[in-house]
């Protein structure tokens, strides 16, 4: 599971790089908002998902057993 | 009304911050750490509002008016990605160390880890540095938002202002309320105003002439209102102001009334940013009607990231620039006030979220204000100016209430770990060498109040001259404590890491942000078309693989204490 986080966060940083929509609006979506911006809007919300997987698969041993 | 509102909006938070001092347990433990006792929610609030500063609001929507949409891509999609990763990477751990060790400032970790004297005393001068930058962002911000918000909150009825037109004003009717300030003489052409007057008077003025209004009486209207007094609360008062109320709940409450306030103001923010965004999008039309007037516009292209407006390397090596979060000695404190690790959980999954919700609306605003303003405009009025231009005062002054809120929430954490620093790392450390003795939990806790007083003393002194580039500076500051990350960073993952290497690394940032320092307050400060933290970052890494490299290793015991060997 530790590999599959730290390959979906590479990825988030690798689909950050959005040149393919670097000079263009189109399509609009939801019909108000430019392609470059819905896409880094889901670059955020992908974001938050993969942290999620890392804070629950991926979480150190040693910082539970700190808890208890 | 709308500084009676932030003075309502500022009353509260008092009163919040007061409320937390009545829950402070009066030892210098609590108030620097809050006893390590915050839960899961307020750690995300006060992680997040500490992060996010005035230019949350203002600065992204005037720069996506500047700059178009890839202001978010720049910003805040990087920023969601790597500051969960340092939450994660770092934070957590440094809770861990902190709470087995006693750390209570980022310095006092530095020392046991890299068991050095010297490298706090070669750090705290770059870091208070650094922060007093960062504080002087805030400080100025806010004097020039509670100046540019208050327009006729005093009438100075006494101050006259007179400017003769070009040509007599057709069919003049100068109506109520106006006809007791404004006058106008037929034998001098000379139209006269005693009083204060808000810019946005001016359709009031034009349609008090036959219309449309001659260009000569526009032209008269432009020059009274640029030379009458704007009756606003003082930039200077507006910063003093700020200040006052900060040091006030912090001096009070230490670290629990900036957790409760930095809560209080994190929500109070985030949904202003909502609502501003609400109203002015309804009165643009719906989102949909302000788009498609953006793209049949001169200015289309800020939906897009085309035209030069962001560079494609810029864009890429931006990513650096939120690293400096694992460098921030303010938000270091807040990681040692947590109760538990898995507290950190909920700030690493939510922190990427709160940030769309607070940047999207902002640069959506910004991006349809540069269909609807002059490229003219100062960037850093827009979010005003749409706000004075599409709603009532009532907004006006509770976005005023928001935008303040983002400045202080960052301000009090960075007031609280500069009394810190310099009480707990130079006057218990050496205060015995000068014959202090030993410094008692009451004495740190006056003398860290003390040290801060001075500090945002000297911040309000630098702030009154109203110093240019404050956006350039604040940058700049970021990419040093972005370019300082492999000191935090190879202190817990790399066991080979010593003193030498550590203090090479500051050294190295601390030459090169002074070399470069010119070029970068010049503005928009690129090398090879790079964001200059690429080269600060890179040679700070080398400094400090070399250094510890090419230096003995750290002691066993002090490896054993830091990287224990697994049992299984």
């Amino acid at each position: 599971m530790n590999k599959l986080v730290v390959g979906l966060i590479l990825a988030l940083c690798v689909l950050h790089h959005d040149f393919w929509w670097w000079d263009t609006a189109e399509p609009v979506m939801f019909g108000f908002m430019p392609i470059g911006l819905a896409w880094h809007t889901g670059i955020s919300v992908a974001a938050a998902f993969s942290w999620w997987l890392a804070v629950k698969y991926c979480w150190p041993e040693r910082l539970t057993e700190g808890d208890s | 009304m709308t500084f009676g509102i932030m003075v309502g909006y500022i009353a509260l938070l008092l009163f919040v911050g007061v409320f937390a001092t009545r829950l402070l347990k009066k030892s210098s433990g609590d108030y620097f750490l809050a006893s390590r006792g915050i839960g899961p929610f307020m750690l995300l609030m006060s992680i997040f509002g500490t992060t996010m500063t005035a230019f949350a609001l203002v600065g992204s929507t005037g720069r996506a008016f500047e700059k178009g949409i890839g202001v978010y891509g720049l910003m805040a999609s990087w920023s969601g990605i790597i500051h969960s990763a340092c939450f994660f990477l770092i934070g957590a751990r440094v809770w861990e160390l902190g709470k087995k060790h006693g750390y209570v400032t980022q310095l006092s970790f530095f020392r046991d880890r890299y068991r050095s004297d010297l490298l706090p005393l070669l750090l705290f001068p770059v870091i208070v540095g650094f922060v007093i930058i960062y504080i002087l962002m805030g400080v100025v911000g806010s004097g020039n938002v509670i100046e540019a918000l208050t327009p006729e909150t005093f009438a100075e009825a006494d101050v006259k202002t007179e400017v003769v037109l070009l040509a007599p004003p057709q069919g003049l009717q100068i109506k109520d309320p106006w006809k007791d300030r404004l006058s106008y003489d037929d034998a001098t052409r000379t139209l006269s105003l005693a009083g204060s007057i808000h810019p946005k008077r001016r359709g009031e003025l034009f349609g008090m002439v036959a219309k449309p209004p001659a260009p000569e009486w526009k032209k008269g209207v432009g020059q009274l209102i640029d030379r009458a007094p704007r009756g606003a609360v003082p930039y200077a008062a507006g910063m003093a102001l700020i200040c006052l109320v900060v040091l006030i709940y912090v001096f009070l409450g230490g670290m629990r009334a900036t957790a409760w306030a930095n809560t209080f103001q994190t929500l109070v923010f985030m949904v202003m940013g909502i609502v501003a965004f609400v109203v002015i999008k309804d009165k643009l039309g719906g989102a949909e009607a302000a788009t498609e007037k953006l793209l049949a516009s001169d200015a289309a292209e800020r939906a897009t990231r085309g035209g030069g407006q962001i560079h494609q390397l810029q864009f890429l090596t931006y990513c650096f620039i939120p690293l400096s979060v694992g460098m921030f000695p303010h938000l270091f404190q807040h990681w040692l006030t947590a109760k538990r690790a898995s507290n950190f959980k909920l700030t690493v999954v939510a922190h990427p979220l709160c940030i769309a919700i607070t940047w999207v609306p902002c640069i959506l605003l910004g991006m349809w204000a540069a269909a609807e303003l002059p490229g003219s405009v100062n960037p850093n009025a827009v979010l005003g100016i749409m706000v004075a231009k599409h709603s009532t005062e009532l907004l006006s002054g509770l976005i005023g209430a928001g935008i303040l809120a983002a400045i202080m929430s960052s301000m009090d954490s960075q007031f609280l770990c500069l009394g810190s620093l310099f009480t707990n790392d130079i006057v218990v450390r050496y205060g015995r060498h000068l014959g202090l003795g030993e410094v008692t939990d009451r004495a740190k806790i006056v003398l860290g109040r003390i040290f801060v007083f001075l500090a945002v003393t000297v911040t309000l002194l630098i702030g009154l001259s109203r110093p240019g580039g404050v956006f350039p500076m604040g940058v700049w500051c970021f990419t040093g404590f972005a370019s300082l990350f492999p000191v935090v960073f190879a202190a817990i993952y790399w066991k080979r890491a010593n003193k030498w290497g550590a203090m090479a690394s500051v050294v190295t940032v601390g030459a090169l942000w002074l070399w470069f320092l010119d070029d970068a307050l010049t503005g928009e400060f690129l090398i090879a078309g790079m964001m200059p933290v690429t080269i600060l970052l890179g040679a700070s890494s080398v400094a400090m693989v070399v250094g510890s490299l090419v230096t003995p290793p750290p002691p066993q015991d002090l490896q054993d204490k830091f990287f224990p060997k697994k049992t299984s």
